[in-house]
């Protein structure tokens, strides 16, 4: 079934989309339609269990975010589950690895977060209500594939007390529409993303491999609107 | 079948499906894939910059414009820099920042405009609209040189670019360029003719109306500079750029050569200007106080007239109309508004640009010909920025050390060589200067622990002997009144067949069998000999004799590795010159070579190891305006020659490097970069992975490693790391799904880790990895569907799993040759344990891709420089593995007390209580349940003592001292005692209080099997 839907996505595309002319609200559109359309707008949460492998130790990570932007990123490092970082829609919160308790980040950092309160699942599904400016750059050859790349300019961050401009580069793999490629920044640092291995979870594609500034995540499981114990995000109070 | 050569470009991938005859054409990004450079600086010398630009409202950002190594941006003050124009031409002339949108919009003209005889090209104007991230060319591409952009701070949609323009020819794409719409369009506003160029360009900040620009006549050959013309001058425009008047009023009548202008921005009425002129007594500075009606001579010290060509440039303080500074080779310095001057503090001499602090003007910032400085007491001061590594290399050489030392020669920074791996990496410490003034070319002996290094012209040649620190002067001498011409560049070469042979060039060849002690000449002079070409008074109006002109000479010198009778000469004048007899008789070959215009010089001669007969030569005609590629190949001795030369080259070339087991492999060194043929050259592919298309000067292999080494100039020594994959593509390779390259074995490196003396704003070079690696073509990118790759033993175990590389082309994933880590007992604070390290042998890779499934083989060996005997090893393998299973057994145990306690919950019981109670005590003594990983850590219970011992004896190299032994048995007896206990506890409650949990139709209390429990 699976296949049979991906190569319906191939023939489509391949079909439907010339190489030339393309805007950048097409190459989002197709790129939205291609991947689960509407079913996108459902999905109020989700829940990625993904493993690291690190120094011969392969520590499961568990990502958790929901519509309103709530995150938390649950480590298990041998067998002990520490929350390494979680924000509940306000506060974003670490847990300081040598007193192993929980600190809240700073307020630059929340704030900056409070700024990814709209962008779930993906900032580019709405990215027209939320006013962000997008552009079509051209083409370029990124993992040796030939893809589409888009400009995506969001709201500005700051960083150490000076307001700093948002500007993410997404890759969009011309036979599928499927970006393989993100180079971005986070608290201001840049950070390449890469993504392969899609797959359908109830209708929607996901990636279920990610490298971010070099480090892989292999999914084992994507949940759709999972339940959630929506305490994990709140900062604890002893 | 019939072998069909592989071509690396052409048409990108069409819808269209590819016929199984038909060549598969990849381009540079498309093929290498994984395989990227590795950029090792040095940046302790660092090398020329050539333009600063100050964000206009926040003075943590600053972008500097290097000579040859790109765009450089700080968002920390200076602190540290990051490369931020990697993609683009190398040799910057002007940045600009938007004064308008200045976190967003940039601009970088691209050329040096500081002429020396080195200087690199630019290829036209870039945009960027996201703080320099990425930039687009928006034109321009003829330009060659860029001096200044003006952007009207009012409205950005107007501004002005200066062309400097062409060095070496005339040129119609020159002067003052006016855009109305941001750059979309252009319209040239001020032009004199095809040889003068816009110097400067400024715009007063009060009035955008008012530009004042400088305009300078120059030209450069291979033998002559010349400075200065009746079409230079400065001008001034009123009415935005529409017409432009000369205002030299005060300034002598007659040629005019360079003119550095500037606006005191605190008034914009005063005026500098730094002018070269015909008389000595009238160069230097003048001064307006009415914006440029009239100007006044103040100043012609050595510091103010210095080398025009080099140094034009004025800066005046932003807040005070007296403080004004000028490039110079010191720098100088007036707080007297240009009457007097004091040197800059010390620093790398030439300076090019000064930026003061938008806040603070005693904070600055220089860019030198060793890099940017930073000053905090008004210029008194200056320490350097430490993670610059932009050295400018003329050439490079490498010897057969473990691990392989590099050799080269810098514009104005000696000569030096570093190690290419080094423990913390590749740092300052590393490198050892070997050559005062500016370095060439730079030999290791054969055999002996001599180097050669030399300066400008051969005016002295060391032959260096590390080991003892002593130098001796070995530079042929000129026998009388004989008058030997050395190349600026003089070229040296050894010989494959007789360690103390050395070659030297002028426009004889010089050879020594004694290591430069003795030399004779055996040649006559090679050379055109062209008196034309001798010019001894270059300069122009300012006479510049530095012997960097110094024409018709040899340029390169290549003894064939397989007969040392057979010499090959090339010189700066355009002949190829080939002995095949030791010298007795010579023969100039270049009227052999077809569409080779004459006299065009002969860069670089590769004499081949796989054919006597056969020898590339690489010709550069740029320094006479001819910006072709020019490579050809003879495999007659030189009768005839074929052009290897395809449009997919982009730059003149300087080098050529064949490889030593594949003969169709090339890899070949131009202005903008790296290409490599597969095919012999019949196709050429840019190679950009990690390396900027910054001039390639000099390659060298090295045979051990496979690594190709570059000499770049501007961004130090680039490395590409065992390029042996190439020797192995075909087009059969690049028809699979999937194809695994041979790879040479992981190292289990069993070196400390200790080395590093980097501070944090010092640069370090990358260390090339000693894992093991993984190499596999894939046909296509993978997106969709499961991928995974698996290392197993070759009994099937399961050792690890890397994530697998999905890009089309070379894939290269690391496998750090460990095993997984064994699982530990749950505690509050998390226990670290090691992971062992594989047994040296074969491990078969598997990758599923989707149901196919794809298998490889591939080596871990030891370390060899280990110390460990083999009985040693074992033991320390065996004690591993006891200790792991110990690890293992105790996490089991601390997983049934766990998992026990968990299910107990909420049953209210005696029993149930009473167990719990017996529990918690147990699991205490096992592992700690307070304090945190710092100063309040809990005293260690038996996990931690475990982990402890079982990281310390998986993680040495060393036979387990006895105490170990020791330890070990404790901690089992411990353990043995702890399931005894913990026995006795089951034994007792589990299956009353199992019965109880039944009768409140509860699930009973089950374990998983240790097996399971180890697996999951």
């Amino acid at each position: 079934m699976k296949l049979v839907k991906t190569l319906f996505i191939l023939a489509f595309v391949a079909i439907a989309m010339p190489l030339s002319a393309q805007t950048a609200d097409e190459i989002i559109s197709t790129y939205i339609e291609n991947t689960g359309g509407d079913a996108w707008n459902d999905v109020q949460a989700t829940k990625m269990s993904a493993t690291v492998n690190q120094g011969g130790m392969s520590i499961p990570v568990t990502v958790y975010n929901t519509k309103d932007g709530k995150q938390a990123v649950v480590i298990e490092f041998n067998g002990q589950k520490i929350t390494q970082m979680a924000f509940d829609g306000e506060t974003l919160w670490t847990t300081n690895f040598m007193s192993m308790k929980p600190e809240k980040a700073s307020e630059e950092m929340s704030n900056n977060m409070k700024l990814n309160n709209n962008d779930f699942p993906s900032p580019l599904l709405h990215y027209k209500e939320n006013g962000y400016e997008v552009e079509y750059i051209g083409t370029e050859t990124k993992d040796g594939a030939e893809t589409y790349k888009l400009k995506v300019v969001q709201e500005p961050v700051m960083m150490n007390g000076v307001e700093t401009p948002s500007i993410s580069y997404y890759y969009f793999d011309m036979d599928s529409y499927v970006p393989i490629a993100i180079e971005t920044t986070q608290m201001g640092q840049p950070i390449n993303i890469t993504m392969s291995d899609y797959q359908e979870v109830e209708g929607l594609y996901f990636p279920f491999a990610m490298s971010q500034a070099g480090q892989p995540f292999q999914m084992s499981e994507i949940v759709v609107n999972p339940e959630i114990d929506e305490t994990i995000f709140d900062f604890p109070v002893e | 079948m019939k072998k069909i050569l592989l071509s690396l470009t052409g048409a990108l991938m069409t819808l269209a499906s590819v016929e199984a005859q038909e060549d598969i054409t990849l381009t540079g990004k498309q093929l290498f894939g994984d395989l990227k450079a590795r950029q090792i600086g040095p940046a302790l010398m660092s090398g020329r910059f050539i333009d600063l630009e100050a964000h206009p409202t926040n003075n943590r950002i600053l972008y500097a414009g290097a000579a040859g190594g790109g765009v450089w941006k700080t968002e920390n003050g200076g602190a540290s820099f990051e490369p931020v124009f990697d993609e683009h031409a190398q040799s910057i002339g002007a940045i600009e920042i938007d004064p308008t949108d200045p976190d967003k919009t940039v601009w970088v003209g691209t050329g040096e405009v500081w002429t020396r005889n080195s200087v690199s090209l630019g290829d036209g104007l870039y945009k960027s609209t996201d703080g320099g991230a990425t930039w687009k060319n928006v034109g321009f591409e003829n330009s060659e040189r860029i001096s200044a952009i003006v952007i009207n701070p009012e409205n950005n949609q107007e501004m002005y670019v200066a062309v400097l323009g062409a060095l070496w020819s005339d040129s119609e794409e020159r002067g003052i360029y006016k855009s109305t719409d941001g750059g979309a369009s252009w319209e040239k506003v001020l032009y004199t003719d095809t040889a003068t160029g816009a110097a400067d360009l400024i715009m007063d900040p009060e009035n955008s109306n008012v530009l004042y620009a400088s305009m300078w006549k120059f030209r450069r050959t291979p033998w002559d500079f010349d400075s200065g013309g009746a079409t230079s001058g400065i001008f001034k425009s009123t009415d935005a750029g529409k017409t432009w008047n000369k205002i030299q009023n005060g300034i002598p009548e007659g040629d005019l050569g360079r003119i550095a202008i500037a606006l005191a921005p605190s008034d914009p009425t005063i005026l500098y200007a730094a002018v070269e002129t015909a008389s000595e007594k009238k160069n230097g500075l003048y001064k307006s106080t009415d914006a440029g009606a009239s100007w006044e001579h103040l100043n012609n010290d050595f510091g103010l007239t210095v080398r025009p060509f080099y140094f034009a440039r004025l800066v005046v303080d932003p807040k005070n109309p007296d403080i004004v500074v000028k490039g110079g080779l010191s720098g100088s310095l007036s707080r007297d508004g240009g009457k007097t001057f004091t040197d800059l503090g010390y620093q790398h001499s030439d300076i090019h640009d000064i930026v003061f602090d938008l806040k603070d003007s005693d904070r600055m910032f220089t860019a030198t010909d060793g890099g940017v400085y930073r000053s905090w007491d008004g210029g008194a001061t200056f320490e350097m920025v430490e993670d610059l590594p932009v050295s400018q290399f003329y050439q490079v050489s490498v010897d057969d050390a473990t691990p392989y030392n590099i050799y080269g020669g810098l514009q104005d920074n000696g000569s030096w060589y570093g190690p290419s791996a080094s423990p913390g990496g590749i740092e300052a410490r590393d490198w050892d200067r070997i050559g005062e003034g500016d370095g060439f070319r730079v030999l290791k002996h054969p055999t002996k622990p001599y180097i050669y290094s030399e300066m400008q012209g051969a005016q002295v040649v060391w032959r260096y002997n590390p080991e003892r620190n002593q130098t001796k002067n070995v530079a042929p001498q000129p026998e009388g009144d004989e008058k030997l011409r050395f190349n600026w560049n003089a070229p040296m070469a050894l010989s494959a067949h007789a360690p103390d042979r050395f070659y030297m060039g002028s426009q004889y060849l010089h050879k020594s069998e004694d290591m430069g002690d003795t030399w004779v000449k055996i040649s006559p002079d090679l050379t055109t000999n062209d008196p034309k070409k001798q010019e001894l008074e270059s300069g122009g109006l300012s006479l510049d004799k530095s012997g960097a002109e110094t024409h018709t000479t040899i340029f390169t010198i290549v003894e064939s590795p397989l007969d040392e009778n057979i010499i090959w000469v090339g010189t700066d004048d355009g002949n190829v010159q080939l002995t095949q007899n030791g010298g007795k008789t010579w023969t100039n070959l270049v009227e052999n070579i077809p569409n080779l215009p004459a006299n065009t010089w002969v860069y670089h001669i590769e004499a081949s190891v796989h054919n006597k007969g056969t020898a590339y030569a690489v010709f550069d005609g740029h320094a006479t305006g001819d910006m072709n590629t020019y490579v050809y190949k003879t495999t007659d001795f030189g009768k005839t020659w074929n052009s290897l030369v395809t449009d997919e080259i982009k730059g003149f070339a300087r080098n050529i490097q064949e490889d030593y087991e594949s003969e169709d492999l090339l890899f070949l060194g131009t202005e903008f970069g790296l290409f490599i043929t597969v095919d012999g050259g019949k196709h050429w592919s840019h190679f950009t992975n990690n390396l900027p298309p910054v001039a390639v000067h000099y390659i060298e292999l090295q045979k051990q490693t496979s690594d190709l080494v570059l000499g770049t100039h501007g961004r130090g020594v680039i490395i590409i790391d065992d390029i042996s994959p190439l020797r192995q593509i075909n087009q059969d390779v690049l028809a699979e799904e999937l194809h695994f390259f041979e790879t040479p074995a992981g190292i289990i490196d069993e070196s400390s880790g200790f080395g590093s003396t980097s501070t944090e704003t010092q640069f370090v070079g990358p260390n090339p990895s000693k894992q093991a690696k993984i190499m596999y073509y894939l046909k296509k990118r993978h997106t969709f569907g499961k991928m995974t790759m698996e290392i197993r033993d070759m009994e099937g175990n399961l050792i690890a799993e890397p994530a697998p590389g999905k890009s089309k082309g070379l894939n290269i994933v690391l496998w750090d040759q460990l095993k997984k880590a064994p699982k530990v007992a749950v505690g509050k604070i998390p226990s670290f344990v090691a992971a062992p390290n594989a047994e040296a042998g074969t491990y078969k890779v598997i990758i599923t891709k989707g149901k196919d499934t794809y298998e490889h083989s591939i080596r871990v060996e030891n370390d060899p420089n280990t110390t460990l005997s083999e009985a040693d090893r074992k033991a320390q393998r065996e004690l591993t593995q006891r200790l792991f299973n110990d690890v293992e057994d105790l996490a089991y145990l601390g997983y049934r007390i766990d998992h026990w306690v968990e299910q107990l919950e909420g049953v209210e019981s005696k029993k149930a209580t009473k167990a719990l109670e017996e529990l918690t005590a147990l699991k205490k003594t096992l592992v700690i349940t307070t304090g945190d990983r710092y100063v309040q850590e809990a005293e260690p219970e038996l996990r931690e003592k475990l982990s402890e011992l079982y990281n310390n004896v998986a993680g040495a190299f060393e036979k387990p001292a006895p105490v170990f032994y020791r330890n070990a048995e404790t901690y089992e007896a411990q353990i043995k005692n702890a399931w005894e206990t913990y026995s006795k506890i089951e034994k007792k409650y589990l299956e009353t209080v199992n019965a109880e949990i039944q009768k409140a139709e509860k699930e009973p209390v089950t374990f998983k099997t240790k097996e399971d429990f180890l697996a999951e």
